[in-house]
């Protein structure tokens, strides 16, 4: 198996001392690699990623809008680091987590380090990460830096060296963890005997530290988890880090701030935020006070922040942290805050901002590479060694004209470690490692083990996290006991956190499951719409009338038309609404509205429901130009769909408010419908006959078993208003909306059930004598009675659950111009 | 070089700077942030200065920015569809302006980086030297300004000819720019509003490596003395009795550049009107660019559109 492994060239190799013999603490991993059948690898790496996704734990949850999985980049074999070594890396981490926080409380607070000479002030004035109005914070228990990440990597000699600091919001913490539930799985008894320490701990330190460090008052502690949303690239980590700690995952709208304080708009009402863990950069966390222009933010999150009302992890303004520009200044800064030595060095970096450094980096530029020394300034890196003169020439006045711009850093060649390969091989890649550390009331503490990051080629110069790269597991071989029993995960929690389910459900959640009920029925009704109406058996139906006129009006009191509804209904326009992409008014364009809608709910869809939604969407119906039969064909497909998608909530939901909201928007979209449906049918009289109508209502079959006569309009009537039993009946729906309202009202008081008394009323007192003819008055009038309770009730549930997030935000700044 | 009657003596204001908005539909949630109370500086007293706000906010909560500006927070949580906010300060200001002739370093002086940053002040003259984002390092605005600042002219010389130079260039004009405009287009445009003109010239001062910062103020509209000055269209809000008209006819918030220079400390120049600042200016609040000063900014929760009036009056009283 190790016959390809490469020997390596001016290198630091992970797993070999020398040409043959492994390391001390790889020769586990090495001895079962030789025992074991590389087929056997790739069975039990099956049979985790099913067992993974069965827990709800996977990369391929949270397929991305387009319906790409994302692409699966775990190498199966840990990164193996010896326990002693390994302690070092921590206490350098350690060490540095210190210094970076002392480094913040002076830049935002007293700058003795600007003052004294020991950080250039226009370093940090000129970069775009200090941000002037987070100066003078009250930050809790004076942490800025609660979750910090480095990324090392280790020379040819063997020596660990920080490339770069992450002191924003560091990703990855969530790509460790999941790398670690998959690979234990494959190598379950070396992982025992090996005495890997895991991972649990560090988290709930980290959840335990942020509830301990945060602002008391008004209820229980509360941390949320603030995401940009569903459009970031490391969403799918954001969702699986909240629900691993236990966090509510937000977004910038989900938050208010009101009285100096945060809040979490929930439909159970706002809800104060004690902690904010955010995955959501320096700049976008405030309109009001940092970019103006962020749709993200929460205005006044920052005056919080001020006051010291609520915890933000990391501290705003933490991100002036991450420059290279900063590595230089590093150990002279430790000396100067610690009367320390800096244990875990930064790679050799110089900021051009300096006039010596300059000169030096202009002198040896063919050894060093070029970066921002600003992360917003966006370039790429320039290697010194790829250029030739007139390159070399042309860097040089790029650097000299805005030297405060670059950074140069020497290159690394970094250490190689085995990889899987797809031939079942083992090869070898360059490795760097991500470390994670985060602040506890007793200092900070380390991640053991961290995210092994994978060069995406043999030879590549950098790892990077960028596409192309992969990640492996990494393993401190321990020589403590662990303690095996500690995790956070499910089995483990315990019954006050299931007292918990299903509170917490942000406004924005539950509107959106409000409009994916909605959405859902309405894709479902149009569809069954323009499957009876373009359906030719049903000019050949047993009480022959004109079917058609009333469909069509039903179609364009629907809406199917658009803008279209003055011209003469056809069978051509029935046929565009069913099968046009591009139509606005189509069953295509309902349907991308429910995929909007379910895009915004990613986080709480499995990978069926998701799949679903988008074969639905992506329907081949709506490809090209579609005839008669393929149409029906389709939207027989489309229609399936749906009733698969409703199972799921049917079937795979807990019943909690989210559900009942869900439901109700369902329902309120069916009794709109099939009071429309009726009153079509009751305008276009006797003429029309009754088949369409049971056709559409999904009841041919029930009204068949029960009466063996053609439709008539007494048993259809009767069948489709009054009958309890029927989902599709008026009386069915009403009960069951104002049933769902009842409980809602239970929980939150008022929501509405009072609008549907009078209209159920009317129901339940028609007449079958009388009432259930195309003439009656008195059902026309039930009908318009339910309908217009429908809209009542629309209007309340906006009001009490989700108005506040139904509009959007902007900034306003006026000019001077005079 | 005698000075001019007007000058040798301080002059006591009353400025009041009102904003409306009308919103299209009602909004909730607003918070707002205002830079509209003066600060007091050496030649500068603030007597008086209160703020008056309709709806009456929830919240109000005054404080001092990073900048040592008067800054004022405030959040709205009810509906509302429009937004009064009235500042009406009394200011005395002192004639501070040093004679444009008079003497001064050789302009270089101002290149130099303070040895010692625990003097008072010190750490400041770096943080105006970086670029900003409305003001950024831009090699085209230092060509510009390199036109004045060359062989050994003096300092002071040099930033007045830049300025009044900058004042003949470019052409008052409210529809060549919007607020987004990036100061490289004002360069190229050569034209713009005294934001842009600011900001240009600060770009143009930091990029050949001097400090230079962003006031917003008021400046006494006295049309009988500076008819020439520009942003002087007549307000729909200015009387109609000739004897105060011409005191009262200021109708914006207006912005100038201050520059540093050992020795001589910060001197405020207006490349609108081509001067150096004295006691005709009003002096509200300084940062590295009107980011920093925005007279008032929010941010609503509503979904229509909104509508923004302005009347600033300055009279001397």
């Amino acid at each position: 198996m190790f016959a390809s492994y490469p020997v390596a060239k001016a290198r630091f190799d992970e797993l070999l001392e020398d040409s043959s013999r492994p390391r001390v603490h790889w020769r586990g991993l090495h001895a079962e690699l030789v025992a074991t059948n590389p087929l056997q690898i790739r069975d039990r790496l099956g049979a985790a990623e099913r067992q993974i996704r069965e827990i709800g734990i996977t990369y391929n949850v949270y397929a991305d809008p387009k319906g790409h999985d994302r692409p699966w980049d775990l190498d199966v074999l840990p990164m193996m680091i010896s326990a002693e070594e390994w302690e070092s890396i921590e206490q350098g981490i350690i060490q540095r987590a210190q210094v970076l926080n002392s480094i913040l409380a002076d830049l935002y607070g007293p700058q003795a380090l600007l003052r004294e000479g020991h950080l250039p002030p226009q370093l940090i004035y000129g970069h775009s990460g200090f941000h002037r109005p987070a100066h003078g914070m009250q930050v809790p228990g004076g942490i800025y830096l609660h979750a910090y990440a480095a990324d090392l990597a280790r020379s040819p000699d063997g020596r660990w060296w920080v490339l770069a600091d992450r002191t924003q919001a560091p990703s990855g913490a969530g790509y460790a963890l999941e790398n670690r539930l998959i690979v234990q799985r494959i190598f379950p008894e070396l992982f025992q005997s090996l005495r890997v320490p895991h991972l649990a701990r560090f988290f709930a330190a980290l959840r335990e530290s942020l509830m301990g460090f945060a602002p008391r008052g008004d209820g229980p502690q509360l941390t949320v988890l603030l995401t940009p949303g569903p459009y970031n690239e490391t969403y799918f980590e954001h969702a699986f880090l909240a629900r691993y700690l236990g966090f509510p995952l937000v977004e910038g709208g989900d938050l208010v701030v009101r009285e100096g304080r945060v809040w979490m708009k929930t439909i159970d009402g706002l809800k104060r935020v004690h902690a904010v863990l955010r995955r959501q950069d320096d700049s976008y966390c405030d309109p009001l006070e940092l970019r103006a222009d962020s749709a993200l933010g929460v205005a006044g999150l920052l005056d919080c922040a001020r006051r010291g009302t609520v915890l933000i992890a990391n501290a705003l303004g933490s991100g002036v942290l991450e420059s290279g520009s900063l590595l230089g200044f590093l150990p002279g800064l430790c000396e100067r805050l610690r009367g320390e030595t800096l244990r875990l060095p930064s790679i050799a970096t110089w900021w051009c901002g300096e006039k010596a450094a300059l000169e030096d980096a202009l002198e040896r530029m063919a050894s060093l590479v070029f970066k921002p020394a600003d992360p917003a300034d966006r370039f790429e890196s320039i290697f010194g060694q790829d250029l030739d003169a007139a390159g070399r020439a042309a860097l040089r006045q790029r650097i000299t004209a805005r030297p405060e711009r670059f950074v140069a850093q020497e290159l690394v060649r970094v250490s190689q470690a085995p990889v899987f390969t797809h031939g079942g091989s083992i090869g070898a890649r360059g490795v760097g490692l991500r470390v994670f550390a985060v602040a506890t009331q007793s200092g900070y503490a380390v991640m053991p083990g961290g995210l092994t990051r994978v060069a995406g080629a043999a030879d590549a110069r950098v790892v990077s996290m960028q596409r192309g790269g992969g990640s492996k597991d990494t393993w401190i071989s321990s020589s403590a006991a662990v303690d095996a029993s500690f995790s956070l995960l499910r089995h483990t929690v315990g019954p006050q956190d299931l007292v918990r389910a299903g509170a917490g459900i942000t406004s924005r959640v539950a509107e959106n499951l409000y409009w994916f009920g909605r959405y859902s029925e309405r894709c479902d009704d149009t569809a069954r719409l323009l499957r009876v109406a373009l359906n030719p058996a049903l000019h050949e139906a047993e009480d022959e009338g004109n079917a058609l006129d009333p469909l069509q009006a039903l179609a364009r009191r629907f809406g199917l038309f658009g803008d279209r509804a003055d011209s003469p209904a056809s069978s051509r326009l029935l046929l565009t609404a069913a099968t046009a992409a591009d139509n606005p008014y189509g069953l295509a364009a309902n349907l991308r509205q429910l995929e909007r809608v379910a895009f915004n709910l990613r986080d709480r869809m499995s990978a069926d429901n998701w799949r679903t939604i988008n074969q639905l969407t992506r329907d081949p119906l709506f490809g090209k130009p579609a005839s008669l039969s393929q149409a029906l064909t389709g939207l027989n497909r489309i229609i399936t769909s749906l009733m698969t998608l409703a199972g799921f909530a049917l079937d795979g939901m807990t019943r909690d408010s989210g559900w009942r909201l869900l439901s109700l928007g369902r329902r309120i979209e069916r009794l709109l419908f099939q009071c429309l449906a009726l009153q079509s049918a009751l305008d276009e009289g006797v003429a029309s006959g009754l088949s369409w109508l049971l056709e559409l209502a999904d009841s041919v079959v029930t009204y068949r078993s029960r009466y063996l006569s053609r439709p008539e309009w007494l048993p259809v009537l009767d069948l489709l208003v009054r009958d309890a039993a029927n989902p599709r009946a008026l009386a069915f729906q009403a009960r069951g909306i104002r049933d769902f309202l009842g409980k809602l009202e239970d929980s939150f008081g008022p929501c509405g059930a009072n609008e549907f008394v009078a209209a159920m009323a009317a129901l339940d007192a028609l007449d079958p004598e009388v009432d259930l003819q195309p003439e009656s008055a008195q059902l026309r009038t039930t009908l318009a009675a339910l309908t217009s309770a429908c809209y009542r009730v629309n209007e309340r549930l906006l009001e009490r659950f989700f108005n506040h997030v139904q509009s959007h935000h902007w900034a306003s700044m006026g000019r001077a111009p005079a | 070089m005698s000075e001019s009657p007007a000058a040798a003596r301080s002059v006591l204001y009353r400025v009041c700077h009102e904003t409306l908005y009308h919103y299209a539909n009602p909004v909730t949630n607003a918070r707002q942030l205002a830079h509209l109370q003066p600060r007091s500086t050496g030649w500068q007293r603030v007597l008086q200065s209160e703020v008056k706000i309709d709806p009456a906010p929830g919240e109000l909560d005054g404080d001092e920015d990073y900048f040592g500006n008067r800054v004022l927070r405030f959040a709205i949580d009810g509906a509302h569809d429009s937004l009064e906010v009235i500042a009406c300060s009394e200011v005395e200001v002192l004639p501070h302006a040093p004679a444009p002739d008079s003497d001064s370093p050789a302009w270089r002086t101002a290149l130099a980086v303070p040895t010692d940053f625990h003097a008072p002040g010190a750490l400041d003259i770096m943080q105006y030297r970086v670029g900003s984002a409305q003001a950024p390092l831009m090699s085209e605005a230092g060509a510009y300004a390199a036109q004045s600042f060359n062989g050994n002219r003096p300092w002071l010389g040099a930033l007045y000819e830049l300025t009044r130079r900058m004042r003949a260039d470019f052409k008052y004009d409210t529809k060549a720019t919007t607020v987004f405009t990036p100061v490289a287009d004002v360069l190229a445009r050569r034209a713009g509003v005294c934001q842009d003109f600011a900001h240009l010239m600060i770009s143009a001062l930091r990029s050949l490596g001097m400090s230079a910062r962003y006031v917003s103020g008021y400046i006494r509209n006295d049309r009988a003395k500076t008819s020439a000055t520009p942003g002087a269209t007549p307000s729909a809000a200015s009387g109609t009795d000739p004897a105060t008209e011409a005191l009262t006819g200021a109708d914006a918030s207006h912005a100038w550049v201050s520059a540093y220079c050992p020795g001589h400390g910060w001197v405020d120049v207006d490349p609108t009107n081509g001067k150096i600042a004295d006691t005709e200016f009003i002096t509200v609040a300084w940062g590295r660019d009107f980011s920093d000063v925005t007279p008032l900014r929010g941010v609503v929760l509503g979904d229509g559109g909104q509508k923004l009036e302005v009347r600033v009056s300055v009279t001397a009283i």
